[in-house]
């Protein structure tokens, strides 16, 4: 089923769908009301519109979101969110909001630029209750227990995807990169019962040893282009791992301890995600992540895809990767765009690259 | 070692450069070759010279006698000043660099060492400038803290972030949260005052050095004075003739932006104030035969400020508004020596590139007819999304709003590489002749 048909379907069971752009956001929030979250990261978009509202210089996300939305693509949504990832996410909310003159609401998220101390996890918990009470007019008001139930859906979609991510580090998960990518980011779209659904039918139909394949983890924003999954399966590289802004650095977090209290359990949730340049989180932080990564799964390389026009990854890219060549992990940094077809010149230099690990 | 460090400063600070410095002064100001078609030059550059000159130079002799800190143009330098420390900003060195035209020789360093073309030049210049040393300053001090907000952006964030990194210096980092639209609410103000509070005992660590309250208010009332002395500046290009422009407005920012909450900031601006004044007393026009009023929207193109300035000239427009100069005397109201961590809070937390599109729109009509301005030009500058990101729309409701014309230049505040004198020339052209009618 088509993501479209299936949020018409959310509808018609009396949800509310959203549309929402990267990165990090609660979705738990959002479930709690009733509302169903589409992201939008790489939406099939052609360039027709966009170029009208934003410079060339603005990365691909914020492209071809602005124009999916400008072209009909999320007629479905009955309000937006916009995170505030970045600066070019905060104007491309506000552009669309103030200028462009989106009829539907737009709501903005603001998650604090620090994971320490009470003082941020204060202020995420009041930024969270203030987004709930935006959402009330939106999509009716929190019935009771719905934060708690919330945390649990959230709770059982993370663990599903922790073991499916679990499984394919550790070989016992017989799929190719492109069924791998394509379960995980149904989470993109699926309300969360129906996601673990999902995510436990494909671990089922995907029992057994993973077949040959070079092992590499992948870093960056999307497995961008979209074809990129499937042509490093036809070069016989195999993902076993992954430190994707929108996958595995954002789905799986990293502690258990969670407090009682519902609000609170749900600041320390967005708190303890794996770290990240977005959220402000240093490069010792993100190498540490990554190297263990690289060990849990036996990986042989690291390959960042360098995301044109995305400041946040593109600044820490360069000690990333210089940090990982320091543990001798062998490191590849490819230039990358959002779109449908790798390029040529790209695929050269990954299968160099595969040639070229001990 | 910290003794001697702290003779030689003073020394430098009081003896010699005093005496280099005011024969420097005595140069005449460099006039432009052949005829211009520009009003008299300001004054007053001669003591700006001065100035950020002594800055610089000072600046080399603060290692071991003050704590350096290296800061974001955004952040509450206030804090900084109550602990003595020395202030680098890498931002307006940046500018420095762009404006001697060395902006795609040092981003290139930083290009070399993996980061990407694409990220915001002043970050490459700095990081370059880290890599290899090379600065038109002579040399800038090894800081002992970085002091980041980001307010005007989330690059500043990620480029703080690498620097501390790469370099092995503490960062003490102010989160202030987008406003996407109203006042903002008092759970940021509490969030960012919060913050600068903790920052206190940070910096009594870094520098070694009590805070004293006391002279934290002196500070905040010598910044206060400075931003509406630079007000006050910017407010005389509302006179026809304006007796400034904008160009002159982008190199007298220097001192509000670097070395606001110290009395020689203040000084400097009476006296431009004065010079200013008696330029509208006496008719005096920056642009002789000032036909049109134009408002410059982003960052400056600081390698081609003077060609630029010409260029309007020759057309008799003159730059009399711009929202970057305007940045530094925006939320000064704000501050509140009552509440000085509340007040600094809202002062930071609520500049212009902070807040939702739509508070710029108001921000920019009413500029525009503030200073009667009858065109608009906007400097899409590559490195700057969150600056550039909208501009296209707000040309749009601007001109429906204030009914004026706009064109916008593809450019970049020092990496020329992108940058096209010839198109950009033929661009300005035609818009001259456009609002000719
Ligand atoms: S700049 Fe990077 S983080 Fe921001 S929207 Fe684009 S891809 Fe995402
Ligand atoms: S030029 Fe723009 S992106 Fe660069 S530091 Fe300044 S505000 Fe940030």
């Amino acid at each position: 089923m088509g993501r479209t048909t299936y949020l018409l379907g959310q509808k018609a069971a009396g949800r509310k769908v959203a549309a929402v752009w990267p990165a990090r956001y609660p979705a738990e929030i959002l479930w709690a009301h009733g509302v169903c979250p589409a992201e939008v990261w790489d939406p099939p978009a052609g360039q027709a519109l966009a170029g009208a509202h934003l410079q060339s210089y603005v990365c691909g996300v914020v492209r071809q979101g602005l124009e999916f939305l400008l072209s009909g693509g999320l007629a479905v949504a009955d309000f937006l969110l916009f995170p505030h990832t970045c600066d070019s996410i905060q104007n491309l909310g506000s552009l669309v909001r103030d200028l462009v003159h989106e009829p539907r609401p737009c709501l903005f998220f603001y998650l604090p630029r620090s994971r320490e101390g009470q003082r941020a996890t204060e202020f995420l918990e009041a930024q969270l209750r203030r987004l709930s009470a935006e959402l009330t007019p939106l999509a009716g008001p929190l019935r009771d227990g719905a934060l708690e139930e919330a945390l649990a859906l959230g709770g059982g979609r993370a663990s599903a995807l922790r073991r499916m991510y679990d499984l394919r580090a550790r070989g016992d998960l017989d799929a190719t990169n492109e069924e791998f990518y394509g379960a995980v980011r149904t989470c993109e779209y699926l309300w969360p019962e129906d996601a673990v659904l999902h995510l436990e039918a494909f671990m089922a139909a995907h029992a057994g040893r993973r077949g040959r394949g070079v092992p590499l983890v992948l870093s960056g924003v999307t497995p961008a282009p979209s074809d990129l999954a499937a042509r490093l399966d036809a070069l016989g590289a195999a993902l076993v791992e992954d430190d994707l802004l929108a996958c595995g650095r954002r789905f799986l977090k990293t502690s258990s301890a969670e407090s009682g209290a519902p609000w609170t359990a749900m600041a320390e949730r967005l708190l303890a995600l794996p770290p990240c340049c977005t959220t402000g989180d240093g490069v010792e932080d993100r190498t540490a992540f990554l190297a263990e990564r690289v060990e849990r799964s036996g990986a042989r390389g690291v390959v960042f895809l360098a995301l044109k026009f995305c400041e946040p990854e593109l600044f820490q890219i360069p000690s990333l990767a210089r940090a990982m060549r320091a543990r001798g992990i062998p490191v590849l940094i490819v230039e990358t765009e959002l779109g449908s077809t790798t390029p040529a010149g790209m695929m050269t230099r990954v299968e160099a690259f595969l040639e070229s690990l001990p | 070692m910290r003794v001697a460090s702290e003779l030689r400063f003073r020394w430098m600070k009081d003896v010699a450069l005093p005496v280099l410095l005011k024969a420097r002064e005595r140069r005449p100001l460099a006039r432009p070759r052949g005829e211009s078609p520009l009003g008299p030059p300001l004054e007053s550059t001669r003591r700006l010279r001065g100035l950020m000159t002594r800055h610089y130079a000072l600046a080399r002799y603060a290692e071991g006698a003050r704590p350096v800190a290296w800061v974001t143009s955004g952040a509450p330098v206030e804090l900084l000043r109550a602990f003595g420390c020395y202030t680098v900003y890498p931002e307006n060195h940046a500018a420095l660099c762009g404006a001697r035209r060395m902006g795609p020789e040092i981003c290139a360093r930083a290009e070399t060492a993996g980061f990407s073309r694409d990220l915001c030049s002043y970050a490459r210049i700095d990081l370059g400038h880290a890599l290899s040393g090379l600065t038109p300053a002579g040399r800038l001090p090894r800081p002992d803290v970085l002091f980041c907000t980001n307010n005007i952006c989330q690059t500043i964030l990620y480029w703080f972030k690498e620097l501390s990194h790469s370099e092995g210096i503490p960062l003490v980092m102010l989160d202030t949260p987008f406003i996407a639209s109203g006042e903002g609410t008092p759970e940021v103000f509490d969030y960012v005052a919060g913050q600068i509070k903790d920052a206190v005992p940070a910096l009594e660590h870094i520098t070694g050095r009590e805070f004293r309250e006391e002279r934290f208010r002196e500070v905040l009332s010598s910044s206060m004075r400075a931003s509406a002395l630079w007000g006050e500046v910017l407010a005389t290009m509302r006179h026809r003739p304006a007796p400034m422009t904008v160009f002159d407005a982008f190199v007298h920012l220097a001192p509000v932006v670097s070395l606001r909450g110290l009395p020689s900031c203040e000084r400097y601006y009476e006296g431009l104030l004065a010079e200013l004044r008696q330029r509208v007393s006496q008719g005096v026009a920056a642009v002789p035969g000032e036909r049109h009023r134009l408002m410059w929207d982003n960052i400056a193109i600081w390698f081609a400020l003077a060609p630029l300035s010409r260029l309007f000239a020759e057309h008799h427009c003159a730059g009399v508004a711009g929202t970057y100069p305007n940045a530094w005397a925006e939320t000064t109201h704000y501050l509140d020596l009552a509440d000085p961590f509340g007040s600094l809070a809202k002062t930071y937390t609520l500049i212009f590139l902070n807040r939702g599109l739509n508070y710029r729109l108001g921000l920019m009509e009413t500029m525009g007819r503030d200073y009667q301005v009858d065109g608009l030009v906007l400097h899409s500058a590559r490195s700057c999304k969150p600056y550039s990101v909208g501009q296209y729309d707000l040309r749009q409701a601007l001109a429906q709003r204030l009914g004026i014309k706009s064109v916008v230049l593809e450019g970049d505040m020092t990496d020329f590489r992108t940058w096209s004198e010839e198109q950009a020339k033929t661009r300005l052209t035609a818009f001259f002749e456009s609002l000719d009618g």
